[in-house]
């Protein structure tokens, strides 16, 4: 009876510990963590639910932030934030009218920029909607209500003020209102005024209104042509008028490509590159799409296109998109190819109520949310850095090492398109057009698929050139022969007869 | 079984592919000649071939997902269309003085789907063996078998009913404007008798929890 309490122990315990260890011993998934579905489309437009490729790591908030020995007060309605060169985090606090310039993990303040001496005068900001900081450490603040651009040296002094754009290309009683702001290595100021339709407008480096770029124009279908051709003049006042999108958000690449996001009420198009002639040069990728969500039908408040209302440019080609409309962060290759979201609205870390500014510094990506006025840091996982190591060597043209990466990858993710098609690209050029063939079908890559195909039929062909070559000899010869035959035979036959 | 799949009527069949006009002619006009079985039995094999098709060419030409393909749902879908046209078709030309029977047209019909089957396999076939850039030779052997079997369709009912090729082209449009009127028709008859059957549910329900 002892002995078999004992061993019933024993066992419960045995079982316990089995049970315990495989518990702790289990891999814990990245998406158990974060509290948004992680997912991506592939070619066919189907979510493919995928490992997150970036997960929260803290949030901050204002109030948390000790300056002069007490804390700064809680932001309020920040709408920008700003990370320089040197590392350090600009951050617009619009409602404090206040600039506060932090290090890159947000754990110090390092200035608080509020005034500014105006020729002898001491100026303050008012709205001051948007910061960025050129290559030379001067910071940019588009003062929005004060309708100028104020520009500072590093240590608080007035540089320069940019206000009042004078063009016959804007209307009498033109009432400036920079928004966005961001600046190139020549300091050409890029900004993104109030109800400016027209473009972004371009100041030259000492101020002059220089125009505006990258104009998005207005599609009118072919059915709407024809019905204002049918309406009467009192019809056409009345029905809505055709005006472009406006520029939401804006950054700037170090070759001085300007990326700007826009909202695109089709969801196909919410970002653009454009050159320094103002062309949008931005590559769409297999899906012809750079508008976030693909899966957007539905009548209710979450359906619907994703707006995107900032755009950061990270490295190697790589930028990504922050949507308003359902909080999710896309993030797009130098081709135009998805290459993870994450992100979504809700109370928890990691998710938002208005996003309103993405940047990159370091690894992390931090978004800024205006209602909440936090703003959130992301890691990137395993699955986020093999990504994105991966794109940045094809991105330099080397995809043999990109290919040990996209093999880690395809543990995480096996259906991952891009990895598939690494793969198969680098299979083609080592010369097995087998594997090859394998992998880029699975990666949906139609052209290097054919191209792997018609060299694996050409292999074919010359190797086995001289069995093909008997076949055909014997088959021409034979048949000559046996006609010859027939001939004689039948010949013979009639003489028999 | 030989009455309907014997050796004359493949015979017959497969000389309608050579010489339309003669034999679609004589379908109509001898006994016997051709069979509706064998016919359907063609439709079938079309079915089969369009759905092979589409699952199995090669993945430089094929842009459908193949998880979107239903070859039971295709069959039905072939089978329903085919009854359709030959009924609607049917309809038209006995108001249009033709001759042929129900019977004759969907002979001539299914018939004229042997040259379309026959190239839908030669160009998945085919479309294994071709690059990219030789897209071309299989889009020409699929119009080309596909614009033979339309003709051939069009000849057929034109031999069956003895008619004019204008008046031919005339009863194929007005059969299609049949055909959606038949299918009008038919939804319209699935809903009133989807009210119908409510209508009697609904005294059912009521008399049982009357109780």
């Amino acid at each position: 009876m002892k002995l078999k309490s004992v061993l019933t122990k024993v066992t419960a315990l045995a079982a316990a510990a089995v049970v315990g260890i495989g518990a702790f011993s289990l891999p814990v998934l990245a998406e158990g963590n974060v509290p948004y579905t992680t997912y991506n489309y592939n070619y066919w437009g189907d979510i493919v639910y995928t490992p997150a490729a970036y997960e929260p790591d803290k949030v901050v908030t204002g109030g948390n932030l000790i300056y002069n020995g007490e804390s700064i007060g809680n932001f309020i309605t920040p709408q920008d934030i700003c990370v320089s060169d040197a590392g350090l985090i600009y951050l617009a606090d619009t409602g404090n009218n206040r600039i506060v310039v932090m290090d890159g993990n947000m754990s110090s303040v390092i200035n608080i920029i509020d005034s500014f001496d105006n020729e002898g005068v001491t100026d303050t900001f008012n709205q001051p909607y948007g910061v960025a900081v050129s290559e030379s450490d001067q910071i940019y603040i588009a003062d929005s209500q004060n309708n100028r651009v104020v520009v500072l040296n590093q240590d608080g002094s007035l540089a320069r003020i940019v206000s009042n754009p004078v063009s016959e290309s804007l209307e009498d009683g033109y009432v400036f209102v920079p928004l966005k702001v961001t600046v190139d290595y020549a300091d050409r100021i890029y900004c993104i005024a109030q109800n400016m339709f027209e473009g972004i407008m371009v100041f030259e480096t000492n101020g002059q209104f220089a125009g505006f770029f990258g104009t998005i124009s207005v599609d009118i279908t072919l059915w709407e042509k024809f019905w204002r051709k049918l309406a009467t003049k009192e019809e056409r006042a009345k029905s809505q008028l055709f005006i472009p999108t406006e520029f939401t958000g804006i950054d700037i690449d170090p070759d001085g490509f300007v990326y700007a996001s826009n909202i695109d009420a089709n969801g196909i198009q919410g970002v653009r590159r454009l050159n320094p002639r103002g062309q949008d040069v931005i590559k769409k990728g297999t899906n012809d799409n750079l508008g976030g969500d693909l899966q957007i039908a539905g009548s209710t408040d979450y359906a619907g296109p994703s707006q995107f209302t900032d755009v950061v440019y990270r490295e190697n080609g790589i930028y990504s998109c922050l949507d308003k409309k359902r909080g999710r962060i896309f993030t797009y290759d130098h081709e135009g190819n998805l290459l993870y979201i994450f992100g979504g609205l809700g109370t928890q870390m990691g998710t938002f109520k208005v996003p309103s500014s993405i940047e990159s510094v370091g690894g992390d990506l931090i978004v800024l949310d205006s209602s909440n006025a936090t703003v959130t840091y992301f890691n990137e996982t395993e699955y986020g850095r093999l990504i994105n190591q991966a794109v940045s060597l094809r991105y330099d043209g080397d995809e043999e090492q990109a290919v040990e990466l996209w093999k880690q990858v395809l543990l995480l993710d096996e259906n991952n398109e891009l990895a598939n098609t690494g793969i198969g690209k680098a299979y083609l050029t080592a010369g097995d057009y087998v594997q090859a063939m394998k992998y880029l079908k699975i990666g949906m890559a139609r052209d290097y698929y054919s191209l792997a195909y018609k060299r694996y039929r050409n292999n074919i062909l010359t190797e086995n050139a001289d069995v093909y070559m008997t076949v055909i000899i014997v088959a021409v010869v034979g048949l000559y022969v046996w006609s010859k035959v027939k001939k004689k035979v039948k010949k013979s036959g009639k003489e028999v007869k | 079984m030989s009455k309907y799949f014997g050796k004359d009527k493949w015979f017959s069949m497969l000389r309608t592919i050579t010489h339309p006009m003669d034999e679609f002619y004589w379908i109509r006009h001898r006994e016997n000649r051709g069979s509706v079985p064998l016919a359907i039995l063609m439709v079938f094999i079309f079915s089969c071939c369009f759905t092979a098709n589409r699952l199995l060419s090669s993945f430089v030409v094929n842009d459908i997902d193949a998880r979107t393909v239903d070859s039971l749902f295709e069959l039905i879908g072939v089978l329903v269309f085919y009854l359709l046209l030959c009924v609607s078709n049917w309809s038209i030309t006995c108001l249009m003085n033709g001759e042929g029977r129900l019977k004759d047209i969907a002979i001539a019909v299914g018939y004229s789907t042997v040259p379309i089957s026959f190239i839908l396999m030669l160009a998945t076939i085919v479309s294994r063996f071709i690059a990219d850039d030789e897209q071309a030779f299989y889009a020409i052997i699929l119009v080309v078998g596909v614009a033979y079997g339309i003709i051939m369709m069009v000849i057929g009912i034109m031999q069956v009913h003895n008619y004019t090729l204008g008046k031919t082209l005339l009863t194929v449009f007005l059969t299609f404007v049949a055909l959606l009127i038949i299918v009008f028709l038919i939804l319209l008859l699935t809903n009133l008798l989807g009210m119908v059957f409510n209508f009697f549910k609904s005294i059912y329900t009521e008399l049982i929890f009357r109780t």
